[in-house]
């Protein structure tokens, strides 16, 4: 069984390829980053293996269980508290949704409405809704961005700890090198117009080594040929 | 210190204020075509007394709110319908501006024409009057639905129901708010129009007989009762309702 599988011939949009061959497949419980820069293709990627978008050539196959999506702005319900934002998505009992997001560290927020939250904690509670579902696969839309260096930190270990405790495949997008290697067991990377998978890589760091700022600068320096991860990345302090 | 008090005190020296103008000017024409706030409270007092003014004010407020319900569901769903259905909105887009163009007089009137001069009949003009409104009001609610939302409720399953309920009509209050709002003010108006043209009870139906009558301090005594009953509906019910829908905001 496959935890996904991605064969893609091409994308469009009015006529013009934005994707072109995009092949892969994820093992059961893998965690890859699909890795490019911004406007690539990637968020049109994960929309297409969500279902959202189905108006492509290729053939992609989903696993059979339930496939959450944390998307980049985090699509809670305005008028919704946080705690019942988790119960309506997941159909699960209030307590239990107060339960998912005091994992998350919101157990004191759960009362407030998304907008009085910061976009830090509503990416939190977009993350205890997506994996409330129990997911066989969870799709997150690059889930560190617009966030400070202390909540990418935060959200980053929360990604890594609650999707090891799931054991859910997951595919996270990213245009942050660190990123992909601090979360991932392996990186795609697309580039090109259109934009095609280019690389496919499995991390040769286990997922406690990858917690090391050492051993993922290390892998940065092996395999983008530098120990500079960029000034976009969140998680520069990782590497010093 | 409350904030609203100093507004609200500043209405009351306002509509005081005005009153006072009103018993002014009645007093320095002294004719019976304006009479002065007290002849009108007079008027009020004789038209409770002999069993006319709250039987006149109840039928007319049944009426409004008959109307108001039918009004409020048919033009939300055609509303809905059209701002969500571009195929809807192609075949009978052109109809809802046909509607609202539409008369008022001129619909009551055939309404009469066709139903006889009955309760469906009033009611159904006062409905078909409110109907485009509430629908236009509606269609913008409907179009202006998130899309990022509608995703959402996609990925996580939600079932129809679920997303009326949690995703769509929540987007749709403030439109709804607003139409209701709207729509009181406009149908309680037409309500009076369609009594006096053609039933024989309620509150336009005493406007129609004090005119024969030339009773001003009676036709006013009417109008201001109505206006203070519209203003608490407005006030006491749609206003905290509508507040309620937006506790969410930041």
């Amino acid at each position: 069984m496959s935890g996904l599988r991605v064969d893609l011939r091409q994308k469009s949009f009015g006529g013009v390829p934005v994707l072109g061959e995009v092949t892969f497949a994820l093992a059961p419980g893998e965690i890859a980053a699909l890795l490019g820069p911004s406007g690539c293709g990637k968020t049109t990627l994960l929309a297409m293996i969500a279902g959202l978008d189905s108006d492509y050539t290729g053939r992609i196959e989903p696993p059979g269980g339930p496939v959450a999506m944390v998307f980049q702005t985090p699509r809670l319900l305005p008028w919704r508290r946080l705690v019942d934002n988790i119960a309506i998505a997941a159909k699960v009992p209030v307590a239990e949704a107060r339960a998912l997001l005091e994992a998350v560290g919101l157990g004191a927020s759960a009362d407030m409405f998304p907008e009085k939250t910061s976009l830090g904690m509503q990416r939190r509670a977009a993350l205890a809704r997506a994996l409330a579902i129990k997911p066989a696969l969870v799709l997150m839309d690059e889930p560190l961005v617009s966030l400070d260096t202390a909540n990418a930190e935060l959200m980053r270990d929360l990604i890594r700890s609650q999707l090891a405790r799931s054991g859910a495949t997951a595919l996270i997008t990213t245009h942050d090198r660190v990123e992909a290697l601090t979360l991932a067991d392996r990186v795609l990377e697309l580039d090109g117009v259109p934009a095609e998978l280019v690389r496919d890589r499995t991390s040769p760091l286990g997922r406690d080594e990858r917690q090391s700022p050492g051993s993922v600068a290390a892998l940065h320096q092996r395999w983008f040929g530098s120990k500079d991860p960029g000034p976009d990345s969140k998680l520069t302090g990782g590497l010093k | 210190m409350d904030k609203a008090l100093p507004a609200s005190a500043w209405t009351l020296a306002s509509l005081a204020g005005f009153t006072l103008f009103w018993a002014v000017i009645a007093a320095a024409l002294a004719s019976p075509v304006l009479p002065g706030p007290e002849a009108v409270f007079q008027a009020f007092l004789h038209e409770v007394r002999i069993g006319n003014y709250w039987y006149s004010m109840g039928v007319t407020l049944l009426r409004v709110i008959a109307a108001f319900t039918i009004a409020m569901a048919i033009g939300s769903a055609i509303g809905i319908a059209l701002g969500r259905s571009a195929w809807a909105e192609r075949a009978f887009g052109g109809w809802l501006s046909l509607f609202l163009n539409l008369p008022a007089l001129v619909t009551i009137i055939l309404c009469y024409v066709w139903f006889g001069l009955t309760e469906v009949a009033a009611i159904t003009a006062v409905a078909v009057n409110k109907i485009p409104n509430v629908a236009v009001t509606m269609r913008e609610g409907a179009r202006m639905l998130s899309r990022d939302l509608g995703e959402m409720a996609g990925v996580y399953r939600l079932s129809w129901g679920e997303s009326m309920r949690h995703v769509i009509l929540p987007q749709l209050a403030p439109y709804f708010a607003v139409s209701a709002r709207n729509g009181l003010a406009l149908v309680w108006k037409i309500v009076l129009v369609v009594e006096l043209l053609g039933r024989s009870n309620g509150v336009g139906f005493q406007l129609h007989t004090n005119f024969q009558l030339f009773d001003v301090a009676a036709i006013l005594a009417y109008a201001i009762g109505f206006i203070l009953i519209v203003q608490f509906i407005e006030l006491g019910i749609l206003g905290p309702w509508e507040a309620y829908t937006k506790r969410w905001r930041r």
